[in-house]
Parts: C-alpha cells; sequence; structure tokens
C-alpha cells in the first residue's frame, strides 16, 4: 500500500523545485506536505506491528491455540492519547498559520469583483469594465471576449457574490476556493507567476451545467495587461 | 403467537402476513436489513452509471424525457449518494443488526417498544416506496442528499416536496428506532450485566442512537422550513427577504457530520467482536475502547463547520473548527491502536469475518489519515468539493463501513441464519472487494489532491492525464462490485447451505452461548438470564460458558 503514496510526493516535489507557479498555491502545498509526511509516518507506524502480529500469531491447530489474556495496559493507553494530541495539535496550528497567510490578500492586490449566476461569472475590473464567462454545453473552451485577462506575477483579491444560487470559485493554479453566496460577500486571493491560460472551476453544485460553470484565466505580461484593460476606456 | 416448532430458517416459515404485522426485534430486524441491502445494490448500480459517464470526458448519459445526459446523472448522483448513506450507511446498522442483535447481547426477550419499533419499520418502508417514485422523470430529484437552498428552492433541482417528505419519514424512523434502542439498553439488560460487561457492539449502537436523538431533530428542522420556504411563502432561506443560506447549511451539517459517526461506530463494534473472538483475546483496553466510542459522538458535534471551510464563515470559527475536527483523530487512534494490540499475542484465525474485520480497519486506517487535510482548514481551502474529499469518505463510508457490515454478516450468518456461508466465496469477495475499493478510492484522492479535479462533474477537461486517472477508477469500481456481487450471491446460496453448529467461534457473548441455532422465538432457551460476576463476552481464557 505504501508504494501507492509516491505518485502522490513525486508531483509536489517537482513542482516547489521551480518558482512557484501560483500563491497561495505555496501555502497549501506547504500544508499537505506536512499532512503527508504525518500521515505515511503514522500508517508505518500502524501497520508494521500489525503485519508483524498478524504473521507471528496466527492460530496454529495444536501449539497455539488460545490468545494470551492481557486486559490491557494504561501506561500505553495513556502514550497512544497523548502523542496523538500533540499530534493534532501541531498540525492545526502549522495549518492555522497557513492559513493567515491564505486568507489575506497582499497590500496592493487588484481587486476584482465577481458575481456568479446559473451557470456563468461576471468579472468587474477595477475601471468598471465587465467580462462575462458562460457556460459551454459543447465543451471547455470560451470565446476569446469571455477570458478573464490577469496580470503575471501580480496579486488578484476577488469578491465574491452570488445572483441566485450558492456557487464556489476555485481558482485550479493557486488551490484556492471560496464560495460565492447570495446575500453575502466572500472574498479570496490568488497570484499566478506565469502566463499562460488556466481554469476557474465552480466547485459548489448547481444545477444541470455545474461541470461546465468554467472560466478561463487569461494571464499575460503585466503591460499586455494594461493595454487590455486600458485600450476599452479610451 | 402460538409456540411453534422452529424451522431452521425461520423467516421462510413466516407467513406474509407475519412479516406485514411482525414485532419481534428479529423480524423488524430482518426487514430493515433487507430494504437496506435492496436499496444498497441499486446505489451500487447507479455507482456504475456514474463510472461509466465519466469513464470519459464528454456526456455520455442520453436526453431523455425532455432533460439533458447532465440533469440524468444529477439524479443518479443525488439517488447514489442518499440511497447509500441513508439507506445503507445509517439503516443496515440501527435498523438491521442493531435490532437483530442487541436484545440477544443484553438477555433480553425483545426491544423495550416492540411496536413503535414496527412503526420505525414502516416509515422506513414508506420513505423507501417514495425513493422509487424519484424513477419518474417529472420527479427526478437532483438537489444532491444535501438538498442547499436556494438551488433546492431552483425549479432545477427537482421536486423539494418530494425530498422533505423523504427525509422526514426517514428522521421519524431513525427517532423511534433510536429511542426504543435507548431504552433497551438501559432498561432491558439481563442481571448482572453491568455497563462494564457489554458488547461494545452495543456501546456502539447506544452511542449513534443517542448522536441520533440529539442530531435528527436539527435536520428535520432545516427541511421543514426548507418546505415552508418553498411552499408558504417563508423566507428562512432566501437572503433576497433577509433570510440566510448558511442557515440551512448549519442545521444540515450538526446533523448530518455525526451522522458519520452513527455509520462508522457500530463497524467499530462489529470489528471489536470480531478481532477479539478470532484473535482469542479480550479486546485490549476494554474501557478505554469503551469510552472512546462515547468520545467520538460528543465531539463529533463539534465540528460541522468543516464542511463549511469555504462557505463565507469568519475565520476565526474556520480556525476553531480545524481544531476541534482534528480532535475526533485522538479517540479513534485510540480505537486502532487498541485494535493492534488485541492482535498481539493472539492465536488469529484468517477465517472471512476476520478479514473483512482486518480489511476494514485498514481502509479506516486510510480513511482517518485523510480525513486529517480535510480539517486542516489550509488544506481544505484547495480540496473542498474536489474528488479528494469523494475517495476520502468512500473509504470510510463507503468500505470500513461495508466491510464492517459484511465481516457482520459472516460472523453471525450462522447464529441468525442457522447455515454456514462458504469460506471460499467469502474471501474471494473479500480480496476482490480490498483489490478493487483500493484501486478506485485511492485513484479517486489521488485526482482531487495532485490535480485539482472538482466532485459532481458529469464531464471534465478532456485532459489526457484525467481521461486515465478515471479509467484506472472505473476498472477499481468493476474489481469491487464483482466482490460485492460474490458476498451477495454467498448469503443467498448459503440459505441451503450446510447446518452451522451452535457456537463456531466459541464465543462467551450471550447470543452464542445461551441462544439456539438458529435464534428461536423467545430468543433464549430459558429465563431470567443470570450471568457469573467473573463473565465477560471476550473472556475466552475462561473458555466458553454454556448455561442450559
Amino acid at each position: 500500500m505504501r508504494y501507492m503514496l509516491l505518485p502522490l510526493i513525486l508531483p509536489l516535489t517537482h513542482v516547489l523545485a521551480s518558482e512557484p507557479l501560483a500563491y497561495p498555491r505555496v501555502y497549501w502545498e506547504n500544508s499537505v506536505k506536512v499532512w503527508l509526511v504525518v500521515a505515511i509516518a503514522i500508517y508505518i507506524l500502524v501497520a508494521i506491528p500489525s503485519i508483524y502480529f498478524a504473521i507471528k500469531y496466527r492460530y496454529r491447530p495444536g501449539q497455539h491455540e488460545e490468545g494470551e489474556h492481557i486486559e490491557g495496559n494504561t501506561a500505553l493507553e495513556i502514550v497512544w492519547t497523548v502523542i496523538p494530541t500533540i499530534i493534532v495539535l501541531f498540525l492545526g496550528t502549522y495549518s492555522f498559520a497557513n492559513f493567515v497567510k491564505q486568507r489575506n490578500a497582499p497590500e496592493g492586490a487588484m481587486e476584482l469583483k465577481v458575481t456568479a449566476f446559473m451557470w456563468g461569472w461576471e468579472v468587474e475590473y477595477p475601471n468598471g469594465k465587465k467580462i462575462f464567462a458562460f457556460f459551454n454545453p459543447d465543451g471547455f473552451t470560451a470565446p476569446e471576449d469571455q477570458k478573464v485577462y490577469i496580470p503575471a506575477g501580480k496579486p488578484v483579491k476577488v469578491y465574491l457574490t452570488s445572483r441566485d444560487v450558492i456557487h464556489s470559485f476555485f481558482v485550479h493554479p493557486a488551490r484556492i476556493t471560496e464560495d460565492a453566496v447570495p446575500g453575502r460577500i466572500t472574498h479570496t486571493w490568488f497570484q499566478i507567476n506565469k502566463p499562460g491560460e488556466y481554469f476557474v472551476f465552480c466547485r459548489e453544485y448547481c444545477g444541470t451545467w455545474h461541470s461546465h460553470m468554467f472560466a478561463i484565466l487569461k494571464v499575460v505580461p503585466e503591460g499586455e495587461f494594461n493595454r487590455w484593460l486600458g485600450v476599452t476606456t479610451q | 403467537m402460538a409456540v411453534a416448532h422452529t424451522p431452521s430458517v425461520p423467516w421462510f416459515g413466516a407467513t406474509l402476513k407475519e412479516w406485514l404485522f411482525t414485532t419481534d426485534h428479529k423480524k423488524v430486524g430482518m426487514l430493515y436489513l433487507v430494504t437496506s441491502l435492496l436499496y444498497f445494490i441499486v446505489a451500487g448500480i447507479f455507482g456504475l452509471i456514474i463510472r461509466y459517464e465519466q469513464s470519459a470526458p464528454g456526456i455520455q448519459l442520453p436526453s431523455l424525457f425532455g432533460q439533458t445526459g447532465a440533469d440524468l446523472y444529477n439524479y443518479i448522483l443525488t439517488g447514489h449518494g442518499a440511497v447509500i448513506l441513508l439507506w445503507w450507511a445509517v439503516n443496515v446498522w440501527v435498523g438491521g443488526f442493531a435490532n437483530i442483535l442487541v436484545p440477544l447481547m443484553i438477555g433480553a426477550k425483545d426491544v423495550a417498544f416492540p411496536r413503535l419499533n414496527a412503526f420505525g419499520y414502516w416509515s422506513f418502508f414508506g420513505a423507501s416506496v417514495l425513493v422509487l417514485l424519484t424513477l419518474l422523470p417529472n420527479n427526478w430529484i437532483k438537489m444532491l442528499w444535501t438538498g442547499y437552498p436556494p438551488y433546492s428552492l431552483n425549479e432545477n433541482a427537482g421536486s423539494t416536496i418530494l425530498y422533505v417528505t423523504i427525509v422526514l419519514l426517514y428522521g421519524i424512523s431513525s427517532t423511534a428506532g433510536s429511542v426504543n434502542m435507548v431504552t433497551t439498553i438501559v432498561s432491558l439488560r439481563a442481571k448482572g450485566l453491568g455497563w462494564t460487561k457489554l458488547n461494545l457492539f452495543v456501546h456502539s449502537i447506544m452511542a449513534a442512537s443517542l448522536i441520533n436523538l440529539f442530531g435528527v431533530p436539527a435536520l428535520m428542522g432545516a427541511v421543514l422550513l426548507l418546505f415552508t420556504d418553498k411552499y408558504l411563502g417563508t423566507n428562512f432561506y432566501n437572503p433576497m427577504l433577509g433570510g440566510d443560506p448558511l442557515l440551512y447549511q448549519n442545521l444540515l451539517w450538526f446533523y448530518s457530520h455525526p451522522v458519520v459517526y452513527i455509520m462508522i461506530l457500530p463497524a467499530f463494534g462489529v470489528f471489536s467482536e470480531v478481532i477479539s473472538t478470532m484473535s482469542r483475546k479480550p479486546i485490549f483496553g476494554y474501557i478505554s475502547m469503551m469510552l472512546a466510542i462515547y468520545a467520538i459522538a460528543v465531539v463529533g458535534f463539534f465540528t460541522w463547520i468543516h464542511h463549511m471551510f469555504v462557505s463565507g464563515v469568519p475565520d476565526w470559527i474556520r480556525v476553531l473548527f480545524s481544531y476541534t475536527t482534528l480532535f475526533v483523530a485522538v479517540p479513534t487512534g485510540i480505537k486502532i491502536f487498541n485494535w493492534v494490540a488485541t492482535l498481539h499475542r493472539g492465536a488469529i484465525r484468517y477465517n472471512t469475518p476476520m478479514l473483512f474485520t482486518l480489511g476494514g480497519i485498514l481502509m479506516f486506517l486510510i480513511g482517518g489519515l485523510t480525513g486529517i487535510p480535510n480539517a486542516m482548514v489550509s488544506i481544505d481551502l484547495g480540496i473542498s468539493d474536489s474528488l479528494f474529499v469523494v475517495g476520502h469518505f468512500h473509504y470510510v463510508l463507503g468500505m470500513a463501513l461495508t466491510f464492517g457490515a459484511f465481516s457482520g454478516m459472516y460472523y453471525w450468518y450462522p447464529k441468525i441464519i442457522g447455515r454456514m456461508y462458504s469460506e471460499t466465496l467469502g474471501k474471494l469477495s473479500f480480496w476482490l472487494m480490498l483489490i478493487g475499493a483500493n484501486i478506485f478510492y485511492f485513484f479517486q484522492m489521488y485526482m482531487g489532491m495532485a490535480e485539482g479535479m472538482p466532485r459532481r462533474y458529469p464531464d471534465y477537461p478532456p485532459i489526457p492525464e484525467w481521461i486515465t486517472l478515471m479509467q484506472i477508477q472505473t476498472v477499481g469500481a468493476v474489481i469491487l462490485s464483482v466482490g460485492i456481487l460474490l458476498s451477495l450471491i454467498n448469503w443467498i446460496k448459503s440459505l441451503r447451505g450446510p447446518k452451522a453448529e451452535d457456537n463456531p467461534w466459541k464465543s462467551p457473548s450471550l447470543e452464542w452461548t445461551m441462544t439456539d441455532t438458529p435464534v428461536g422465538p423467545h430468543n433464549f432457551k430459558k429465563y431470567p438470564i443470570e450471568v457469573p460476576e467473573d463473565w465477560h463476552p471476550y473472556a475466552y481464557y475462561k473458555g466458553y460458558h454454556v448455561h442450559v
């Protein structure tokens, strides 16, 4: 079973070897790595004695038919209550430290207003320019005028709400999710460093075209972004 | 009722009228169990339809009755989820196993309220019939089992009143069953049977019933308000008129996270019975095992916000519930360590119930360790509503639970049915299920964590790695299905199997030592039941006692 965990480790190692693709993905990855090490360690710690006992203490007719009368061991119980408690507190606190970074956009972030609807996203830029990303029932491509332009290497803060039912804004490269709830304004932030096209998916089930309620983020160098944003206002 | 000669398989000797009007806990339990198993099969078929759809990008399912293939998928997904959770995962235990076994383990003639017991079953049956009505195209329910507003109030979601009625009938059944179980365990234990002399399975049913009693009212309240919002003009969940959609989520998850423990604690109870018996050793740390059961039940009520970590609740609440959710790992860890310690210096028999118990503990270990990132709020922001979550809860609720139920079926089959099952078919089923489940759900988790694939998607971008990973999952699902099918065949075939001996596992537990095989109409061979001072359900070292 342990070997199956390797595919999970390798991609994470690879990503971290280069410039981070996106924030706050890095903080998510930090927590995933720590969790994974702890989980594998516990798994091995349980698996080894289990396998050993399972083999050594097999029933053998005539030789080994009854187990020993062992009712428990208070000291052991204390050990495997206290140590897990410490591990739990450590994981919770490590997660908290990363969570703070995930929830607080850097100063000077560009602010977008995103309104979700069945089934698409309305994105409003600081200068009032709006992009509508409508669902496409025939695939996962979008017309050029429905792509959401984002400047590479710059933090973007997103304010979210919904016009109808609950949706969830998942920035795939940044590994960050926040719901768009009607009647509420929620927020999240992300930064993508490498130009290219990336997905935003809806992650809260919202009906027929939930799976096609995506947007394409077109990440371009800042200069190109400014020209794209500015041309319309002239 | 006249005392007749007990047929070898008493169920077949009962008339239809007896089945319809029975208040005998064993028959009521069997009604629940068979209903539960039938719906489990339906949910499994729905699961295979989901796999068919997800094995390739694009929408595979046809447009039918004026609805798109995506709508059909959403109905199938809703049905699979609701049925596996509420028909199989809850009622195989609280309705089925608990009804059959609890009176037998505590020395009682029946449950405390036999008529209430029957009423609970027929409420459950009513909900079962209404579920069948959802097969009619106009009645497709597409709001998932969770029924979140405002979506569940939207016409796209399907029939809200049908959803509400099904949930209410389920709630009535759960409440009736739980009141009955708590009262039975508290009031009808045989003389000498103190709390520390009960089977751990009984403690797990007590804890599960208490969770039901505290949690079900929140669920029923949540769906009642859904009904009044949609049909009577109230606005509890409508943000346009002052309501709050998150109110529903709070009420729903207040019940629906602890319900996870209603589903898994009885499986833990089975693991304890089987691992102890098949190791010929007292369960290691009985007292801490007993306390861990109740600790899990209590802590489980302080965790529900982890289902709402991205819903827009204040940041400090997310952090608080991150810690409280992580703390469930402590009592569940105690159970894992104690089971492993029970194997130490045992004399371990590897029969089918034991294999399913060991397999179930393994699945729960993986499910538990992969539950941790869902509780770490910084990881959850990246994996919420992804396939990682789906894989995680299928390890726990799909597999640890199902392995527990199958272990229990095999363990008690000789006593309840009076026949022996086939060991060959049982072991073959076990290995196929273990291998198939790990292929399926491991790669499902991988897709969610490493690839970020969202859940509840009939279609997905045609990324080559995603297609490959989806197809691997489907292979695992088919292997798993064949394994499940073999067990079902085993249980049906073995209705005519060789006669079982009275106590094939040499267990000291009351249901094995003081009853006929199969159990007769009055349960025990003589009354009153008195257990000796030095008796314990796991006291193998004394040899077993037969009190006739």
